[in-house]
């Protein structure tokens, strides 16, 4: 194999991991604030990415500038995503705080698929796959057999920053401090003087934004999106943050490469078994979870007597 | 005495008038079920079957010469087989349904076959396209309008090597309808001497393909052969452009939708397709067909297999005309279905009551599936796009 | 909160109250409504007549726990649940005969009663193992596939392949046994999903076992007739579906007595104090392992059964019946039904598997109104419909059940 369909191969790779990065880092956080696992992320991906479209298109209607557009796709796509995060988190998940959490689990499953049908039956023609316009400079990177779009490129260098910046968020600022504080102790962050019920709703609103930016970078890379995208994504997100270990950003966003490098791996090196690579990448996934019973990388506490 | 047999008579007459008027009123009903998915991903094929099986209906309830009225009985598999089989044993064991227009997806239509022939209840598959359905089985019971995946598949051979086509690659999903594509696809293509250089077997709901399509990049084969539904096509279709993959793109019915070009955009443009409908432009009552569906005002397009379910309700309706509301019967007449004509063209049954059907080629030309001996590029008027 | 159940319970100790005939009739008659609710349900043919149906279920629900009256009879039918139960299969019995010959209502019958078998086998693993099962989907498959295999190509008894089918479902559940053990909670949730994914694309990709078109399966003949062929019982016209819906329900009879007997064995004792605090559980001498291993594998022997009698009644399996999304559907069952409780699960199986069918007319908004009511069950109920009653120790000490 010649290096340019190489380097091609592992920048593929790298953009599938970013993605399963970003969406598995939101199951984190929420299991880090809530010990919840909240299924409805996947299909925020979908909101997101229609969100984007919506926004962008109406933009397009108006003015030919597709900057603009593409300003306004990502704000609509942060505030849409954002506001199903917060109601969902608020209506559905924090009332169910006590309850057992396969409840939690059944519930925002549901969400989901309340959101995924609302898709369908409110967009016109929702069931087909719809186009996502075209709304980054169209320049091609060409060195010998690899070619590569300019967009590809800084989308991915976006992906990058975006979770680089979350990082930053959650260790470096005030807002960072409350929530790690949550995630730590409920009780002592509440005498300390932290708000819970706002702490975990701006949590819940980060998380489902960052999966539905996620949604518009789908869009723009693969110019394509549909109301049931996020269901496997949100499968892979979830295996992704917990065989990174739930609970800490690091372990996601490592699970969510080492994902996409399975499967990447899989079809580059055994071509005509390609579909087997969901069974490889899901054995590694079972197989990961009995050697490390909590992920890689350890949550902080394990053990909650 | 006489005035009083006149008046005797006409009274008598009069009685035997309103007697005759009041059964031209109260036809007896007829109940036909139709069995699609009207939800889930195949919901926009399943709810243009409905509109077009229930466009034949209304048709018929307004055609004074019909002796019955006709109700349609809509039921949704949701293109699940064993939700397939719960539906199908729902109207099979109902009596008071006469016959059935079933299926188009074809794992459903497989499964439910065994349903069918226990109850004895005579149906006619409008779209699903697996051989097995009508060849796998010796079942008196079940028909089918529409042709299978076999023409399809020898078609797409023949037709792509002719255009000069020597190596392949194919992408399918990995269901009936995937795995059957690729098999008869391959099979035929073995004879003309076309090369498939790669085979990639994919989940239908797979998103990405760039590690499948990098591969095939390196491959450089003159076509892409897509064996699966509208939203495989569309992502394959846009991934092979954004990877700069210069090969041409076939696919099979089942991308042939009008989801398919708007999914796929301005990619979509060269698109090769293989159809077992003519388009209703070549059909002799096609005109009538667009022009009655629009009338009654659907909101969902009839789509690929819609005048296939139209046919096949008028073809049992038909049967009912001539034998009455007897499953027996109308099994009987439907078997000997021969130069019946309908909208697709004439219909003949085979020994395995399989329509013989002839598949046609399709092209996306400026946004639309064009007919391809009509389209710009069949008349040579245009080149396809890349190598 | 399970936890102060099983506190609250051994503290209070509580004695069965005197038996008293309004409360006997009482025992009798809830099941006996239920039941007509149920038969109810599969008459109906209006769109209108289904909603109203639904609004009076709804009702009884809540009356059931918000008024006095209710709270009697609920009460009445826990404290009297020989009776109560004895009512109940007088019910189903008469249920389905007056059903005999309508094969679809009993084709919706068995297919209820035998996902309230696999019901049992999860609530075994998930209210008293603990164990998050999201494979359940994949673990009945794989009965319905060891019965294709069994039944169709060897001579074997009909009634060991049923076993077979629960056999091969445990050992393959063998397989998850080590990561399943050495985690617990969420973690467990992925292995079920990962495996649950992993299975169906396999029987999917791999043709050994039919590929996505599956495997045909004969039909059930434990005595050398097939079940399909029957036609008379008793000189009466039945469905060929009455012979299976009526193995369906004592399957089911034979899963929720197994289930119960284990509930109160010290096996069931053993397994909800390693569920509530696996280290007070292990300090006094519990192993967790091996009662988490023993509830994931018995569930799983259920589930498989259940599985295999599913196979044989439809006719075929394809890969489609282990995916993630059926999975759900079970695991929905047992939550909407109450978590702990048998009962629960023949209740959820109705809502969730005729209720869809009996909204046909709503087609495509079918799929969303079935959510809405789902979550707003579990928002106003999160402990399902008929949550599990608080385990009465004392009755078991003074030796009487």
């Amino acid at each position: 194999m010649d290096m340019g369909i190489l380097a091609q191969h592992l920048f593929n790779g790298l953009m599938l991991g970013m993605v399963y990065a970003m969406i598995a880092v939101g199951f984190s956080l929420f299991f880090g604030v809530l010990d919840v696992i909240k299924f409805s992320h996947g299909d925020v991906v979908s909101v997101g990415a229609f969100a984007a479209l919506g926004g962008a298109s109406a933009i397009g209607l108006l003015v030919d500038m597709p900057g603009l557009s593409l300003l306004f796709g990502l704000l609509a796509a942060i505030a849409v995503g954002g506001l199903a995060g917060v109601v969902i988190g608020g209506t559905l998940v924090l009332p169910l705080r006590n309850a057992p959490p396969v409840n939690v689990l059944l519930v925002t499953l549901m969400a989901g698929t309340i959101l995924r049908e609302a898709i369908r039956l409110g967009v016109p023609n929702g069931g087909n796959p719809k186009p996502f316009p075209v709304l980054l400079p169209q320049w091609q990177i060409t060195a010998g057999s690899f070619s590569i779009g300019f967009d590809s490129v800084l989308i991915l260098i976006a992906g990058i920053g975006i979770i680089l910046a979350t990082h930053l968020l959650i260790t470096r600022t005030r807002i960072g401090l409350a929530i790690r504080a949550v995630a730590q102790d409920v009780d002592v962050a509440r005498l300390a003087g932290i708000d819970f019920r706002r702490t975990v709703l701006g949590t819940f609103a980060l998380g489902s934004a960052l999966a539905s930016v996620a949604g518009l970078m789908l869009g723009l890379y693969y110019r394509e999106v549909n109301f049931s995208m996020g269901l496997v994504l949100g499968v892979i997100g979830f295996a992704a943050a917990v065989v990174g270990g739930l609970g800490s950003l690091l372990g996601p966003i490592l699970g969510g490469f080492l994902f996409a490098f399975v499967q990447t791996l899989v079809t580059i090196v055994l071509p005509t078994a390609s579909a087997y690579k969901d069974v490889v990448a899901f054995g590694v996934v079972i197989a990961l979870i009995g050697l490390f019973p909590t992920g890689l990388i350890a949550e902080r506490s394990s053990e909650r007597v | 005495m006489k005035l009083k047999a006149l008046a005797l008579a006409l009274a008598g007459l009069a009685g035997l008038a309103t007697v005759g008027l009041q059964v031209a009123q109260a036809k007896d009903t007829v109940k036909i079920a139709f069995i699609g998915p009207l939800t889930g991903g195949s919901a926009a094929a399943g709810v243009g079957g409905r509109n077009s099986a229930l466009l034949a209906v209304q048709q018929r309830n307004a055609d004074p010469a019909a002796k019955y009225t006709y109700d349609l009985v809509v039921l949704d598999d949701e293109c699940k087989p064993n939700v397939g089989v719960q539906v199908a044993t729902k109207a099979a064991s109902d009596r008071a349904i006469t016959a059935g227009i079933t299926h188009y997806c074809s794992a459903v239509g497989i499964a439910t076959v065994d349903t069918y022939a226990k109850f004895k209840l005579p149906v006619v598959v409008w779209g699903a396209i697996l051989p097995e359905i009508t060849y796998g089985n010796d079942y008196k019971q079940i028909h089918r309008v529409n042709g299978t995946m076999i023409n399809e598949g020898r078609l797409a051979a023949k037709f792509l090597t002719e255009q000069g086509a020597k190596t392949f690659v194919v992408i399918h999903d990995t269901t009936d309808y995937g795995k059957g594509q690729n098999k008869y696809f391959s099979e035929f293509l073995k004879p003309t001497g076309g090369e498939i250089v790669a085979t990639f077997p994919v989940s239908p709901d797979q998103q990405d393909f760039t590690a499948e399509l990098t591969r095939i990049k390196e491959l450089k084969p003159d076509y892409v052969f897509v064996g699966g539904l509208t939203p495989l096509g569309v992502r394959v279709r846009s991934q092979m452009d954004r990877l700069g993959i210069d090969a041409h793109m076939a696919g099979v019915s089942g991308i042939m939708t009008s989801g398919f070009i708007e999914g796929a955009a301005q990619s979509s443009e060269g698109t090769v397709s293989f159809h077992n409908g003519a388009p209703l432009s070549r059909y002799a009552s096609g005109q009538a067909f667009s022009d009655a569906y629009a009338k009654a005002g659907f909101r969902e397009d009839p789509d690929a297999y819609g005048p296939f379910a139209y046919s096949a309700a008028n073809l049992i309706m038909d049967a009912v005309e001539k034998v009455g509301p007897d499953r027996a019967k109308i099994t009987e007449v439907l078997n000997g279905t021969k130069g019946y004509k309908a909208l697709v063209g004439e219909i003949n049954f085979d020994n395995h009551r399989q329509n013989i059907v002839d598949a046609n080629v399709y092209v996306v030309q400026d946004g639309k599936w064009v007919y391809w001996p009509d389209s710009d590029y069949g008349t040579g008027k245009r080149k396809l796009a890349g190598k | 909160m399970r936890s102060t159940n099983l506190d609250a319970a051994i503290a209070t100790g509580a004695p069965p109250q005197a038996r008293s005939l309004p409360g006997t009739a009482a025992a009798i008659l809830v099941p006996l409504a239920a039941f007509g609710a149920l038969a109810g349900l599969l008459q109906v043919h209006e769109q209108w007549e289904t909603g109203l149906l639904v609004l009076a279920f709804l009702a009884a629900l809540v009356l059931l726990d918000r008024s006095r009256a209710g709270r009697s009879l609920a009460e009445a039918c826990r404290t009297q649940s020989g009776i109560a139960s004895t009512s109940a299969v007088l019910a189903a019995l008469a249920l389905l005969w007056t059903f005999r010959e309508d094969h679809y209502s009993l084709l919706m019958v068995a297919t209820v009663a035998l996902y309230a078998v696999a019901g049992v086998g999860l609530n075994i693993q998930m209210a008293f193992g603990g164990i998050a099962n999201f494979a359940a989907a994949a673990f009945f498959s794989i009965g319905a596939y060891t019965a294709a295999v069994l039944a169709g190509h060897t001579g074997l008894p009909h009634l060991l392949v049923l076993a077979a089918g629960g056999v091969v479902s445990a050992l393959i559940g063998v397989v998850m046994l080590l990561p399943v053990l050495r985690t617990r909670g969420h973690y467990v949730a992925l292995v079920t999903i990962a495996f649950g994914v992993l299975l169906r694309t396999l029987l999917e990709v791999n043709d050994t076992f039919g590929g996505p078109q599956g495997m045909k399966i004969p039909g059930f003949a434990p005595f050398g007739s097939d079940f399909g062929d029957v036609a008379t019982i008793a000189g009466f016209d039945v469905s060929f579906y009455l012979p299976y819906a009526l193995a369906a329900a004592a399957l089911f009879a034979l899963a929720f007595l197994a289930g119960r007997m284990l509930e109160r064995s010290w096996v069931g004792i053993a397994m909800d104090a390693v569920r509530t605090d696996e280290i007070a559980a292990s300090a006094f001498g519990l192993s967790p392992a091996r009662w988490k291993a023993t509830a994931f594998l018995t569930g799983n022997v259920l589930i498989g059964v259940a599985g295999a009698l599913y196979g044989m009644m439809n006719g075929f399996v394809n890969p489609n019946g282990a995916g993630f999304g059926e999975s759900l559907i079970m695991l929905s069952i047992i939550v909407l039904g109450g978590l702990g409780n048998f009962w629960g699960a023949i209740v959820a199986g109705a809502v969730i598997i005729i209720l869809p069918e009996k909204l046909q007319s709503i087609q495509e908004y079918r799929l969303l109104i079935f959510a809405v009511v789902v979550i707003a069950i579990l928002r106003f109920r999160p402990g399902g419909i008929l949550p599990r009653p608080l385990r009465t120790l004392g009755r078991q000490q003074g030796g009487a059940s």
